[in-house]
């Protein structure tokens, strides 16, 4: 390609920091706006966990500020919003733009030796119609006769007016609506841009894993947002034109609706949703382990093929949602045999990542610990899965705190470990300035720990039958008894958001300080490398000719004492 | 300790603004202070139901396969981690595993893998649950006790058909929050609601279905065991979700007749017949 496809940097510091087309931008835009969510949920989470060990009890420091009212307790229908909200903005305002908008944006052009994304517009869009939905959720906190309190799945009719009457839970419908539409719209470029704007040689082949967990996550996004899009429309109707899709006849002012509808629309679109969070990181990890282990990602094919295939089964798997919701027989036997099937995939992936480390040199940078830290967690997350899979044990577990513990560990926890990898790893290249290992190993080690103390103490309450959702268990005998539970899990709670200051304060100090980075800290082949840190407006002065793949590590081929080799260099025969 | 414990008697650190640190404190030191006052439990109670004996030992089997798994997933990660860091002179051994023969190996592995856990689990859930779980007692079965329940913001309305066996008639037994049935007997219970979804969930019967508004649906389950058994509600249905308890009372089958007896003349005697709110019942589902 020649030169006259490179734009120059625009001059005025709106086009160049606000309405930014520079992918690049975009993506410290959606990072930063990732950050600050994951902190407004994180506070939440707190309070959450406050709340719980501490029934009624005013909550230190910020307690007063929120629950003025009740000077500084969380009221009953204040802790329906608050793990509402949590929910929501953890999945939708603080991973989501993370892991796709953050380093979706800025790893597939630079990573297929692309020099913008296909559609640099509706990539500025994407962003600006995401902070319109972020405000309508925030505001919808502050409205007239109560926030949302539907919990995130929102089930009518408890999210119909019969169930939440304030114009909180309407708002949250239209702020859902616009995060989904800010996905579809980087969804479409995402997976454009990779089908067509990949470098000459960049084959298909030779794309890093980080690129196919995107892909995949896009292809779902674009499929599946529509889904919940499309219930938010309906809901909205409901709640605010008196139509009744969800509502049935039998509730006063209903008229032959059906709420179980919505579950149904909510779990097509809501069990992708898990894979388009995990997905990326899959992607993430399967390079950077073969980064830090200096070996080719084992069975990359594979690999790829397993993440396809859950890609496919994600679709069809989510009535394992719904087994106490009263399916028949044979449709929920389906569903349990479809979800078990998804753990064939999944243990290829645990193979391959696994088969990676295996007699490898492996350097245990912050990096490499979090990705490693994903093996972890996803293990466990995705093997108490089966718990849940299996209709007879689920029927008891559903809606306890079993479920809970599941589902923080495999798309939360392990969405988390993948972006702080992702963060460690492409900071440099993204500011030109590395954040202090120090930390980051320490901030590993002191998240780790207390997050699996957090979550298999859920485990344990679950299986002793403590429903989620709940206020206070301390108000009958049963689940009072597993309150001691509650109690450890808070401290845990504690000591986890806290040692999330260490990397909050590695990153503001490391983006206040000087550039030191090189071009290649880490040693790796990636076309992102082979340009400076951070890359020029343009990304590359000329595009690459690609002849090798992402993972040729220690190949005895590579000459000069190194175990590494650019992309773009050719292996000697 | 079903029933007896009293919360009232725990002593709950207060906070404030410049409290925070004892409250903190306070917070580390909670379990040991709640020790003596409320039992520990980690694990549920011993099952009540027929088929409670089903998930005890089905999650048992669980917990050793994935046990086994997740030690195998540790040990690959550990070992690597000792064996294979880097350090002066040590290299990498070179395999991109594509060859036939690591994909032979894939394969084999992910279908010990599939049969092992999943294939296992499979069979015995499909057992159980047609042999437990779904095996409804249907109509032709003899002595059944049908069970009508409305669930509403934030209770449980149960009603159970009198002497002649019919829902929605005078003697109907019609409790708020408490369902009386007999030992040994079978529970069917048609569940539906009058506003939000809620879920009947009793953790000793090993037994949650949703009451969704609009349709109804079917649960049973056959005590085994007398005493007082914990009902709660299990889907998010507003506010006061953590405040809709009930509790189950099982009763040995003569001291269930004269229960019955009993609460049917009460019935009788108290029947309204402009009372429209009490008759909610409607045809029982079979």
């Amino acid at each position: 390609m020649s030169g006259d496809h490179i734009h120059p940097r625009p001059t005025s510091f709106l086009r160049r920091y606000v309405f930014s087309t520079d992918h690049k931008v975009i993506a410290k835009q959606f990072m930063w706006m990732g950050f600050v969510w994951l902190f407004v949920g994180g506070v939440m989470a707190m309070m959450i966990r406050w709340q719980l060990a501490h029934p009624g009890v005013p909550v230190p420091l910020v307690g007063k500020l929120f629950y003025p009212r009740s000077s500084g307790a969380v009221p009953p229908d204040g802790y329906n919003t608050l793990f509402t909200m949590h929910g929501t903005i953890m999945i939708f305002l603080g991973l989501t733009p993370l892991m796709i908008g953050a380093f979706g944006n800025f790893c597939i052009p630079l990573m297929i030796g692309a020099r913008d994304m296909i559609f640099p517009t509706l990539n500025m869009l994407s962003f600006w119609t995401l902070v319109p939905g972020a405000l309508v959720g925030l505001f919808s906190l502050f409205v007239p006769l109560g926030a949302a309190e539907g919990g995130w799945t929102a089930y009518p009719t408890l999210s119909s007016t019969i169930g939440t009457p304030g114009t909180g839970e309407t708002m949250w419908a239209i702020s859902v609506f616009l995060i989904g539409a800010s996905s579809i719209m980087g969804g479409i470029n995402y997976i454009t841009t990779t089908v067509r704007l990949r470098a000459p040689g960049m084959t298909w082949g030779r794309l890093p894993l980080t690129v196919w967990g995107l892909f995949f996550t896009s292809i779902l996004n674009v499929l599946f947002l529509p889904v919940i899009g499309s219930a938010m429309i309906l809901m909205v109707l409901d709640r605010a034109f008196g139509t009744s899709f969800f509502v049935p006849a039998t509730i006063a002012h209903g008229g032959g609706g059906d709420p179980i509808l919505y579950q149904h629309l909510f779990w097509i679109f809501g069990h992708p949703e898990v894979y388009i969070l995990i997905l990326p990181a899959w992607g993430f990890v399967g390079d950077l382990l073969s980064f830090f282990a200096r070996k080719p990602a084992f069975g990359y094919k594979v690999t790829v093929g397993a993440m396809a295939a859950v890609t496919i089964l994600s679709a069809v798997v989510y009535g394992h949602h719904m087994f106490t919701t009263g399916m028949t027989a044979m449709l929920g036997e389906s569903f349990m045999l479809l979800t078990m099937i998804i753990s064939v995939p999944g243990e290829i992936l645990f193979f391959n990542w696994l088969h990676t480390l295996w007699r490898g040199n492996l350097r245990l940078t912050s990096s490499m610990l979090f990705a490693m830290g994903v093996i972890f967690v996803f293990g466990l997350g995705g093997l108490t899965g089966i718990y849940l899979a299996t209709i007879s044990t689920d029927i008891y577990l559903h809606d306890t705190y079993f479920v809970v513990g599941h589902f923080h560990l495999t798309m939360a926890a392990s969405a988390l470990f993948g972006t702080f990898a992702a963060c460690y790893f492409w900071f440099p290249k993204m500011y030109g300035k590395v954040l202090s290992e120090r930390l980051g190993k320490l901030h590993f080690w002191t998240t780790i720990i207390p997050l699996t103390i957090v979550f298999c103490t859920m485990f344990v309450s679950g299986y002793g039958g403590m429903p989620r959702r709940y206020y206070d268990h301390t108000g009958n005998p049963y689940t009072a008894e597993l309150q001691w539970l509650n109690d450890i899990t808070t401290v845990a709670a504690f000591v986890l958001g806290a040692a999330q200051l260490l990397f909050a304060w590695n990153v503001i100090k490391t983006v206040a300080g000087k550039r030191t980075a090189a071009q290649n800290p880490w040693e790796v082949g990636t076309l992102e490398w082979t340009v400076p840190s951070p890359p020029p407006h343009h990304n590359f002065d000329s595009i690459p000719l690609v002849v090798t793949g992402p993972h040729e590590f220690s190949n005895p081929a590579i000459r000069d004492g190194k175990d590494w080799i650019y992309q773009t260099e050719p292996l000697a025969s | 300790m079903r029933g007896g414990t009293t919360i009232e008697t725990v002593r709950r650190p207060r906070a404030g603004l410049l409290g925070a640190l004892p409250a903190l404190l306070g917070l580390l030191l909670a379990p040991a202070a709640r020790a003596q006052d409320v039992v520990h439990r980690w694990a549920p109670n011993p099952p009540a139901s027929s088929y409670g004996e089903r998930f005890d030992h089905l999650f048992a089997l669980i917990t050793m396969l994935i046990g086994v798994s997740f030690a195998i997933v540790l040990v690959l990660l550990v070992v690597p981690v000792i064996r294979d860091r880097a350090r002066p002179g040590h290299k990498a051994s070179f395999d991109h595993g594509s060859s036939l023969h690591d994909k032979r190996f894939t394969a084999i592995v992910s279908v010990v893998v599939f049969v092992v856990l999943d294939a296992w689990v499979l069979w015995v859930t499909m057992k159980d649950l047609r042999e437990g779980y779904w095996n409804i007692p249907r109509p032709d079965v003899p002595d059944v006790l049908r069970v009508e329940l409305l669930a509403q913001q934030w209770s449980w309305n149960f009603r159970t058909p009198g002497s002649d066996g019919q829902f929605g008639t005078a003697d109907d037994i019609v409790t708020l929050n408490e369902l009386t049935v007999p030992q040994d007997r079978p529970v069917v219970i048609n569940e539906s609601s009058k506003d939000v979804i809620h879920s009947l969930y009793v953790p000793d019967m090993r037994v949650k279905r949703d009451a969704n508004p609009g349709s109804i649906n079917e649960l049973w389950f056959q005590p085994v065991k007398s005493g007082d058994f914990q009902i709660l509600c299990a889907e998010l249905c507003g506010y006061a979700h953590y405040q809709m308890q009930g509790k189950l009372h099982v009763l040995p089958q003569e001291q269930y007749d004269a229960w019955q007896t009993e609460a049917s003349r009460i019935a009788l005697a108290a029947w309204d017949e402009n009372d429209a709110e009490a008759r909610w019942a409607w045809e029982f589902k079979e």
